[in-house]
């Protein structure tokens, strides 16, 4: 058994192609997973039931329910349902946003949450409004004690990118399986993104480990 | 928008049973071979004091814990094949890449067990004369096991759903079904709402489960 390497000079461009699908696909969900998480983490900790209760199910079923079903579901039901023509693209990154809120969501509330109660206080007493308190003394801190699980959860995100090819959208993934049974040759083409995610996601949980240490010793 | 008739799900739901009975199983099967045996077998290999025992170790839960579960699965079973010549049936693929996968994430919880123990611990037993053997089982695994089962209970959930990713090979779970019953009913919303529906189900009792095995052991040792 040979490792062909000329197979992947020859089929490069169509791997990268796949390669920045798959980037397009993380920047569309991140963009919603920011937003999203940051609406559903106000609306979890508002004092009114009328927010915290659909906030709470957003969460769990979000992060309870499989991923593939919640993509699968958006792309055969969404067009049924609605009549609007919904391409693979959109409904996998969309959902993978969504998911992607409701992890983000419990990360930010536990940044929140970790900023001693003192601080608020102190923040207090100096007569500081609701704005000032937010900007200058909660969310700097809160923001940081949120970095370290950001970082591991987009290492978690960019492996989920992979599972848009469950309905046919040609990432990365998809296309060196396409590119497999096109030339009988797996061993090369999966070898070869195999590595090229490693690449990807190792220095991001490397970092993430880094981060939770310099937390820990501080 | 066209109505909708839930009876073709209840009509077809033993066809969906069947499959997410597959997803329960190879949650089982990974949790118990991949999270336990093969992930505790890799977090002594990871302690050791020796380098070669070490090192390829580190490299493999580095591998499998930086990859996507789908390019390992499609890697098990269109790769594999290729390099070594063995050919296996696709649950037999999906098995592996799940073992290999989870693994490799629970050996990292049980090492930082094992670790988080204290070196106290190791040198009061050896000061108290203790031999190797019974160290191990007398002082540290008691105490490692108290900080590894809760975080390795909660895992179980991140295994099922893993486990429906693996319907990229052609094995019979909860996916494969519905995929196959909406695509003769032509009835998607029913069919995939319910399945959605019953993953959740099995989703939430595995959680709540969990939650309540954790408290439970946390309890039980305080």
């Amino acid at each position: 058994m040979s490792f062909d390497l000329a197979l992947l000079l020859r089929y490069w461009p169509r791997l990268l192609e796949g390669l920045w699908t798959t980037l397009a696909v993380a920047a569309v969900g991140l963009v919603v997973a920011l937003i999203g998480g940051a609406l559903v983490c106000a609306a979890r900790r508002s004092p009114s039931r009328a927010f915290t209760y659909p906030a709470h199910a957003f969460i769990a079923f979000f992060r309870i329910t499989p991923e593939v079903i919640l993509i699968f579901w958006a792309y055969f039901c969404i067009p049924f349902l609605s009549g609007a023509r919904v391409s693979g693209f959109w409904a996998g990154s969309l959902t993978l946003g969504l998911i992607g809120a409701a992890y983000l969501a419990e990360i930010f509330r536990a940044g929140i949450e970790t900023v001693p109660k003192g601080q608020w206080e102190a923040a207090r007493a100096m007569g500081l409004p609701r704005y000032p308190l937010w900007r200058c003394v909660v969310l700097p801190q809160a923001l940081r004690f949120s970095i370290p699980p950001l970082v591991n959860y987009f290492t978690e995100f960019l492996k989920n990118t992979t599972l848009l090819a469950a309905v046919g959208v040609s990432e990365l993934s998809l296309q060196a399986y396409l590119l497999g049974g096109q030339t009988f040759r797996y061993v090369e083409f999966l070898t070869a993104i195999a590595l090229v995610y490693f690449a990807i996601i190792f220095p991001f949980s490397l970092l993430s480990r880094r981060l939770e240490v310099r937390h820990g010793q501080s | 928008m066209s109505d909708l008739d839930f009876s073709v799900a209840w009509e077809y739901l033993p066809a969906l049973l069947e499959g997410l009975w597959t997803n329960i199983l190879l949650t089982a099967l990974g949790f118990l071979c991949g999270g336990i045996v093969l992930g505790s077998l890799l977090a002594a290999a990871n302690l050791s004091r020796y380098r070669v025992v070490r090192w390829p170790a580190m490299v493999f839960v580095e591998l499998w814990r930086s990859t996507p579960l789908l390019v390992q699965a499609i890697w098990m079973h269109f790769a594999v094949p290729g390099l070594t010549g063995i050919v296996t049936s696709p649950f037999q693929s999906a098995l592996l890449a799940l073992v290999f996968n989870v693994a490799a994430y629970c050996s990292e919880i049980i090492r930082a067990g094992i670790l988080g123990v204290g070196r106290g611990q190791f040198e009061a037993a050896k000061a108290l004369g203790l031999p190797a053997f019974q160290s191990w089982r007398l002082v540290i695994l008691p105490q490692a096991l108290r900080l590894v089962l809760p975080p390795l209970v909660g895992t179980t959930i991140s295994i099922f759903k893993a486990t429906a990713i693996l319907s990229i090979l052609a094995i019979n779970d909860l996916i494969r079904a519905a995929s196959r019953v909406s695509s003769q009913t032509f009835q998607p919303v029913e069919i995939y709402t319910t399945a959605a529906v019953l993953a959740f189900a099995v989703g939430l009792l595995i959680t709540l489960a969990g939650h309540w095995l954790e408290r439970y052991l946390k309890r039980g040792w305080a």
